[in-house]
């Protein structure tokens, strides 16, 4: 008949080593049996007595934990801040850049805008998901495998700047991501549903449709590389002259092909302006290309300019609190 | 005073003498029921589910030696201070003598 302590036994020892179960066996039905014997010599019953003495040794995962020297947690303190950093960091990193990845797939592949938010939504979740167990898997594993030691020594040289003018606030990059948001969407909402429809129903998008098999990705993937961009300078934690070089580079590769593609006739879409009968605005010279251009340099000026203004504000703070 | 409190002060100054009682009373063999009922009137409160691991574990840190005694109808693992354990436990003494004269001139100093 199995009693309530060989059930017990098994209970604790059967997640410990092989060639550890014997002796602790042995040793762990002794020591309740003396335990049990010292109850019913107090004039308890065997079976109370039993029943009493397990209570007090608790759970048996516990104990077989302490034999076995086991952490009774997931991720324990040496490794938890690590862990919540790396978890913090590939969010921020991964979930915008794979999310606009999906997106500017189905772009490419022409997806009504309905599935694009689905696949981005479903994407965005997943992609949580993913990170979150991945990486908490990791350092479960890790907490079982290694010292217990965190990764880094702690230094002084790691702490934060204080927020000082020139300091980057989030806002600059939950800005940048809208205005890519927004752009993005205008260049897809052009497309799929313009002002004008043709015989057959279909619109007809303000940019000429053949910029899809290029053009209009790499704008695309440019205004992801802005927000990442953003996201770098922000965690940085300030504007340096050196990412206003990079800003140089990055406004250029905009507005260079924009221009080209303005002055050659193949940015604006020649049946949107025939239309209404002035299919001649597309062409150099005419009023609406002369007010794109100023529009294309005075933002890509603006911005370039910016961005010296911001490291030159951050390399010379005028007056920090600390020096008031 | 909020009992709760107490309790958990005092678990948190009585962490770690666990394993000074038990290399003391080793020093004469005794066995894991034993031992505990021995703890236990000697005012160390320690459940069986600790003491039980911590003993193995001080004999993997070969501060116990250990022999299975079957003399008796029910065989006993008895567990006996080693020569590592005895000289840790002087150690741990002085340091324990040690914290006790600091405690003391802190109190004598602060009611001056």
């Amino acid at each position: 008949m199995t009693t309530l302590t060989d059930r017990y036994v098994y209970a604790a020892l059967r997640s410990l080593p092989e060639e550890k179960r014997a002796d602790i066996d042995r040793e762990l039905r002794a020591s309740i049996e003396d335990a049990v014997d010292a109850r019913v010599e107090e004039g308890v019953s065997p079976r109370d007595a039993e029943r009493e003495v397990l209570t007090e040794f608790g759970d048996p995962g516990r104990l077989a934990a302490g034999y076995a020297d086991r952490p009774l947690h997931l991720i324990g303190p040496a490794l938890f801040l690590d862990w919540w950093r790396l978890l913090k960091l590939l969010l921020a990193v991964v979930l915008p850049v794979a999310t606009a990845g999906v997106v500017l797939g189905q772009l490419i592949a022409q997806q009504p805008v309905g599935t694009i938010i689905g696949t981005a939504v479903t994407t965005l979740l997943s992609v949580t998901v993913h990170l979150g167990f991945w990486v908490t898997l990791v350092f479960a594993v890790l907490e079982r495998t290694t010292g217990r030691q965190g990764f880094s020594e702690w230094t002084p040289d790691s702490l934060p700047e204080l927020p000082a003018p020139g300091r980057m606030g989030f806002g600059e990059v939950i800005a940048s991501a809208v205005f890519a948001v927004i752009l993005g969407g205008l260049l897809i909402w052009q497309q799929v549903s313009s002002v004008f429809r043709d015989e057959g129903g279909r619109p007809i998008p303000l940019l000429d449709p053949e910029l899809w098999s290029l053009w209009i990705p790499y704008l695309l993937a440019l205004l992801v590389l802005e927000v990442v961009f953003a996201f770098v300078v922000w965690r940085h934690g300030r504007w340096t002259y050196g990412f206003a070089a990079v800003n140089v580079v990055t406004s250029l590769l905009f507005a260079v092909p924009a221009l080209w593609l303005l002055f050659t006739e193949q940015l604006l879409n020649r049946a949107f302006f025939a239309e209404f009968g002035r299919d001649w605005l597309i062409e150099p010279g005419s009023v609406t290309v002369t007010i794109t251009a100023f529009v294309i340099i005075g933002i890509t000026l603006w911005d370039i300019v910016d961005a010296f203004l911001k490291a030159r504000r951050a390399a010379h703070p005028v007056a920090t609190p600390a020096a008031a | 005073m909020d009992g709760e409190l107490l309790t958990g002060h005092l678990q948190e100054l009585r962490r770690g003498t666990v394993v000074l009682a038990c290399l003391a009373l080793l020093r004469r063999p005794g066995y894991g029921y034993a031992l505990l009922e021995a703890l236990e009137s000697a005012g160390f409160a320690v459940e069986a589910n600790t003491l039980y691991p911590l003993l193995r574990r001080l004999e993997k840190q070969g501060l116990l030696e250990s022999a299975w005694n079957t003399d008796e109808s029910r065989p006993r693992k008895f567990y006996t201070t080693s020569a590592e354990g005895s000289e840790l436990l002087a150690l741990l003494l002085s340091d324990w003598e040690q914290l006790h004269a600091a405690i003391r001139n802190l109190s004598e100093g602060n009611e001056r």
